[in-house]
């Protein structure tokens, strides 16, 4: 686990993924940064951050025999900490590979 | 006729005009909040003031809220009028579905919006409730509806109407 100091130093987007990466196990991550396509949202108008809206697209054996509450929660308590200090929304998908092989 | 009904029971949550005071429903003092100074921290995250005593009677507010409307939804704005992208697809999903759909604007009560997520245990609006069960955000609910999932949750909703 980095340092608090080496964290303020990466991207949130690097932070996200080396936290997912780590605690899943992912044979697939995606992390999209689309803070753009929110930019004139009131919400986050003054923010200094400009990290605030993330896709994320996960396969994971982690995520096998959890229903989609319990995958995304997993998500959101592995990324809390971004959650507290500036991440706005993320948008979630979380499959096993059995679920992305279209052969079954 | 069905619709009309709805809108009006729609309006009148969103509203939150209810038939008694929330603090006369529950017996609790509604305690005022401090604004929060750390500007960076979205609203959703800023840290509740005085959680532990409103929780206790928002809690209750919550679970009367879940437990009365077949599908009831915390959201940013109301129904007709959502104020996050989020927001709106949620309620465009379900309104595919003739069912009425109770909903609550967090925007307007930040001691609400603590107490939806320490509820649920679920950082992020929307969030869902159908039949009492909190379903998710418009991640999954939007899954659900492709997957014919939603479909069925609401099937005995509608049948009621």
């Amino acid at each position: 686990m980095s340092s608090r100091g080496a964290s303020a130093l990466l991207s949130r987007a690097s932070r996200i993924r080396s936290k997912l990466q780590t605690a899943l196990e992912a044979t697939v991550l995606e992390v999209d940064d689309v803070s753009y396509q929110h930019a004139g949202h009131a919400a986050v108008k003054g923010s200094s951050d400009k990290e605030t809206h993330f896709n994320v697209k996960i396969v994971s054996p982690k995520f096998e025999g959890q229903s989609l509450v319990k995958r995304h929660r997993l998500v959101y308590d592995l990324l809390a900490e971004e959650l507290q200090s500036g991440l706005h929304a993320l948008s979630i998908v979380a499959k096993t590979l059995h679920e992305t092989n279209p052969n079954k | 006729m069905a619709t009309s009904l709805s809108n009006v029971f729609l309006k009148g949550i969103a509203a939150r005009s209810l038939s008694r005071p929330l603090n006369g429903l529950f017996y609790c003092t509604r305690y005022s909040n401090t604004v929060s100074n750390d500007s960076d921290t979205h609203d959703d995250f800023k840290p509740g003031n005085k959680l532990e005593g409103s929780g206790i009677c928002l809690s209750n507010v919550i679970e009367q809220d879940v437990k009365d409307n077949p599908v009831m939804v915390y959201m940013k704005g109301v129904p007709d009028f959502p104020q996050c992208g989020f927001s709106s697809l949620a309620v465009r999903v379900l309104k595919h579905y003739d069912v009425p759909i109770s909903a609550r604007n967090i925007l307007e009560d930040p001691e609400l919006k603590n107490a939806v997520k320490a509820f649920s245990n679920w950082p992020t609006f929307p969030q869902i409730f159908i039949k009492g069960e909190f379903i998710g955000g418009s991640d999954i609910i939007l899954n659900m509806q492709q997957t014919g999932e939603l479909k069925e949750k609401l099937k005995d909703i509608t049948s009621k109407q």
